[in-house]
Formats: structure tokens, C-alpha cells, sequence
């Protein structure tokens, strides 16, 4: 399964599968003005909805109008690049067979994987930057102080290791069943939901909350989010990233164990 | 006349057999439709339980304003979504083999056998009943007269706009970046009363894809709210039927130019 075991170990090869990736993400244009597109759409859609909610009931304290725009706003900003499945080769490889001529060659193939989905990622990345100028345009966003925007960084990163690991575990399932993609929009819209890509957490009812910030799906939208407005004061840093590092672990070591029986069935298959 | 109705039950015997055999595919996308519609109550939930009212709208009639849209949905959904499909087939030369059919053109588009189940439709149904008498609306005689042809009409909206964009592809080939922002114009500007968005918006929901006839006017009506974001008169609500035969007649009309066209390039 591993042909690379005992050689040395290069990064140049995987630099190139995500420049590969990138370059592959470019051409499909029209991706690119959907997703643009549906962001300003939804911009318009959240400033409204806030707004008419606001003008019309009494604002809890600690969640000011310009606070949850802000909130929501930033959170559809790491949708562009939250949302994407990073590992949807995988499962296009699982497909037509073509993983087993991958297995052949001198390459670690989850890290091609990985750097793959990490090269489709930044080319969305790049995309945060108009989506964000033409959101200016009818939102206004708040910007916290440069130790907390680190602080927003590193939670948002790990939020996205989270993720991927997710994504990695559910188009392992394509080892044993073929269709997942049903599977996986569900996924997205719970992820959003629990996540608190949509709503922030602290609006659901208590007893709820105290099960749904202890999910994975937290870990990816909503810690950083609360980081970023403040709601998660430096003081909780050390909690919030505990507990963002300890579903990375876990889940890592799920995707790692599925991948292992997954990728020996193959073997048992093509003989 | 007789052998459409013939055709159209072996289109749907097949769909049912089709469904029976990819079981497990199915009930992947019946969860897939119930999560879907389950996520956008659930959020409107949340909301609403911190801010009581958006624009005089609780959260029972907002569960109503839900339901009329997913009736209407639905039944174009179960339907008619093979006519989403027809710009592929335009594309990839498939559509040439409906000119040639017996029956009409898009007759024969739009029965094209798949794993179609009206699993969506009984979903809305039974959402739709718990959702009247949750948001206590009155349910008299002109009611139980005018929700049937609400839905009806609400899905002929629905249909007309889909035909007319999937014509549009007689024209211009890629029509997917279009469908897919009217699709999401409506699946998400459906949800929250009209009267909270700027006037532009409101008149094009209003007008142009006149989404506000499926749920928000016919609601606006029955739950007496005093004001529809345009200053309409109230039985504004009850003119859904007739826009919905409107629009499908209209966007017929347009589907027979579209296919002249198609023809006259000699494909």
C-alpha cells in the first residue's frame, strides 16, 4: 500500500499536486461567479432579516445589531472556504477505479490528497477578497484588535483541519458504498445549522447548546466566530482551542483508521 | 388525448419500479429532502425564539408562510423538475430524440422515466396540515377552496419560470448560473415577509418571479396581517391561481417560440 516507505521523503511532489489543483479550480469560471454571486445574495438576505428583527424587538445585551452583521457576514465568508469538500477526488477516484493506478506510485496518497484539496482551498481563498470588498457595499464589519484576529486565525485554521477530516472519513465510506453525495449535502446543511454558520449558538435554547458546543460541527464555524466578535474572551482561549485540538485528534485518528481498512480492501479486490 | 394519459401511467409505474429497486438511493434522498426543509424550520425556530416578531410575523406564521411555499414546490417538484433537465439535453444533442417522438415535444421531455417518487409532496402535505393548525389559522369554507388552487397556482409559478429559463437555453446554450439564483431567490427570499426587504426586491418578488403569490400574499390574507410590503388589498392573495395559469400559459408560449427556433437552425 505504501511504496513511499523508506525512501525519502520529498515535498516538491505534493507542492505541485496543489498547484495542480489550483490551476484546475481556475477554469471552471462559472464556479466562481455562482459562488460570488450567492455570497452578495445572501449578504443583502442577512442584513435585511437582522435588521427587520432588531427594529422590531428588544436586542438581547450581549449581541448588538453591528455585532451579529458582522458575525453573520464572516461566517459566510469561511463558508467559501468551509463548505468546499476538499476530498471529493477521493471519491471520484473510488468511482472509476482509477485510485488503484495511485496506489502504484512512489506517493503517500492521503498527503495527495491533502494537498489536492489544500490547493482547491486556496484558490477559494482568493475569492474572500472580492466577496468581501462587494459585501462592504451593504454591510458594515467590525474588526477586532490584532491579537484577537490571531487568535481568529490559528481557531479558523484548526476549524479547518476539522473539516477536512470529516470530508476524508465520509468519502472513505466510498469504499464500501459508492453514493455518497446525498450523504454529504446533508452533512453541509447540519454542519451549517450546529455549526452555527447561520445562527449564532448562543441563540439556541441552553439546554441544547451545552450538547451542541461539544460537536464537531463547533469547532468548525462557531469557535472561531466567537472569537472574532468577542464573545470568547482571551481568557477562554486555552478552552476553546483544547477542545478544537481534541476533535482534530480524534478525528484524524478516525480518518486514519478508516483509510487503512478502506485502502486494504482495494487491495483484496484488484488482487 | 387517450394515449398521453396511457403514457403518462407507464411514466409513472416505471418511476415507482425505478424507486423500489434503488431503495437505499432512495431513502438517502428522502433524508436528504427531510433534512433540507428540517435545517430552514429549525434555523426560522431559533430566530424567532429570541426575537418574538419579524414585521408583526411570529414564528406560527411563519411556519404557515412555509408550508404554502413547500405545498406549491413540491408539486412542481414531483411533476415537472424534468424540465430543469432539458438544457442538458439540448447540450449534449439528447433533445433531438423528443422532436422525432409521436407526442407532443415537451410532453415527451417531461416524461422521461428517473428515480422520481412524490416523497416530497407527502412530506409538504403532512408538514402543511401540522402547520395550520399550529399557527391557529381559520379554516373555513374559503379556505379549504382556495388553498388546493393556491398550491396549484403557486406551482404553476413555479413551472412557468422554469420552463421559460430552461427555453432560454435554446438561445444561449449555459443557463445553470440563471436557474440557480432564481432558485435561490426563491427557496431563501420565500421564508421571511416580503415587507422586510428594500423596494426593489419586493416588486421583483412581487412581479417579475412572482414568488410572493406562492406563500407570502395567499398568507398575508388568511392570517389577516394588515400590511403586504406593496399596499396591495388583501385579496391580492387570492389571485394566485389565476398568475399561476398566466405564467404557465405565457412561458408556454415562449417554450413554442424557443422550439421554432431550435428547428429553424437545423440541428
Amino acid at each position: 500500500m505504501n511504496s513511499a516507505r523508506g525512501a525519502r521523503f520529498r515535498l516538491e511532489p505534493y507542492l505541485e499536486f496543489a498547484k495542480k489543483a489550483i490551476s484546475r479550480e481556475a477554469t471552471y469560471r462559472f464556479d466562481v461567479f455562482t459562488s460570488i454571486g450567492s455570497f452578495v445574495v445572501r449578504v443583502y438576505l442577512l442584513r435585511m432579516v437582522w435588521t427587520a428583527l432588531y427594529a422590531h424587538n428588544a436586542a438581547p445585551s450581549d449581541l448588538p445589531l453591528h455585532t451579529i452583521i458582522t458575525y453573520s457576514t464572516i461566517a459566510l465568508l469561511m463558508g467559501l472556504v468551509l463548505d468546499i469538500d476538499q476530498t471529493r477526488i477521493l471519491h471520484d477516484k473510488l468511482h472509476d477505479g482509477s485510485i488503484a493506478t495511485d496506489f502504484m506510485k512512489p506517493i503517500n496518497v492521503p498527503l495527495y490528497f491533502f494537498s489536492d484539496g489544500t490547493g482547491e482551498v486556496v484558490f477559494h481563498a482568493f475569492l474572500i477578497v472580492p466577496a468581501l470588498l462587494l459585501s462592504l457595499l451593504f454591510v458594515h464589519i467590525d474588526i477586532p484588535a490584532p491579537g484577537v484576529l490571531a487568535a481568529f486565525a490559528l481557531s479558523f485554521l484548526l476549524g479547518y483541519f476539522v473539516g477536512f477530516c470529516i470530508n476524508f472519513i465520509l468519502n472513505c465510506i466510498a469504499f464500501w458504498t459508492l453514493e455518497i453525495s446525498g450523504v454529504q449535502l446533508i452533512l453541509t446543511w447540519v454542519t451549517d445549522l450546529l455549526g452555527g454558520g447561520i445562527i449564532p449558538l448562543i441563540l439556541f435554547p441552553l439546554a441544547l447548546q451545552k450538547a451542541i458546543f461539544v460537536l464537531p460541527f463547533a469547532a468548525m464555524f462557531s469557535t472561531p466566530l466567537l472569537i472574532y466578535v468577542g464573545h470568547i474572551p482571551p481568557s477562554g482561549y486555552a478552552a476553546a482551542f483544547g477542545l478544537q485540538i481534541s476533535w482534530l485528534l480524534l478525528l484524524a485518528a478516525g480518518a486514519w483508521i478508516i483509510w487503512r481498512a478502506g485502502a486494504r480492501r482495494v487491495i483484496v479486490q484488484g488482487g | 388525448m387517450r394515449t398521453m394519459l396511457d403514457v403518462y401511467g407507464q411514466y409513472w409505474r416505471i418511476n415507482v419500479l425505478t424507486t423500489l429497486e434503488y431503495r437505499s438511493n432512495f431513502l438517502i434522498w428522502f433524508a436528504f429532502t427531510f433534512v433540507y426543509h428540517g435545517t430552514a424550520i429549525s434555523a426560522l425556530y431559533v430566530i424567532l425564539r429570541t426575537f418574538p416578531s419579524m414585521n408583526g410575523w411570529s414564528f406560527r406564521d411563519m411556519a404557515f408562510l412555509y408550508g404554502l411555499w413547500m405545498v406549491g414546490h413540491a408539486l412542481n417538484n414531483t411533476f415537472f423538475s424534468a424540465i430543469g433537465d432539458i438544457p442538458e439535453h439540448i447540450r449534449d444533442g439528447e433533445f433531438d430524440r423528443f422532436l422525432v417522438r409521436p407526442l407532443d415535444t415537451l410532453f415527451a421531455a417531461i416524461t422521461l422515466p428517473g428515480q422520481i417518487f412524490p416523497d416530497e409532496l407527502i412530506l409538504a402535505l403532512v408538514y402543511f396540515t401540522a402547520a395550520v393548525s399550529y399557527s391557529h389559522v381559520q379554516v373555513d369554507a374559503l379556505f379549504i377552496v382556495f388553498v388546493p388552487l393556491i398550491a396549484i397556482g403557486g406551482a404553476g409559478i413555479d413551472l412557468g419560470i422554469s420552463l421559460m429559463i430552461s427555453t432560454v437555453a435554446f438561445w444561449f446554450i449555459r443557463v445553470d448560473a440563471l436557474r440557480w439564483i432564481v432558485l435561490q431567490l426563491e427557496q431563501e427570499f420565500t421564508r421571511y415577509p416580503l415587507a422586510i426587504y428594500s423596494r426593489g426586491v419586493r416588486l421583483l418578488l412581487a412581479f417579475v418571479f412572482p414568488f410572493a403569490f406562492m406563500n407570502y400574499f395567499p398568507a398575508t390574507y388568511f392570517l389577516h396581517k394588515t400590511e403586504n410590503g406593496l399596499s396591495l388589498p388583501p385579496a391580492v392573495g387570492l389571485l394566485t391561481p389565476l398568475i399561476g395559469t398566466a405564467f404557465v400559459a405565457l412561458a408556454y408560449g415562449f417554450w413554442r417560440l424557443g422550439l421554432k427556433r431550435y428547428q429553424g437552425v437545423g440541428h
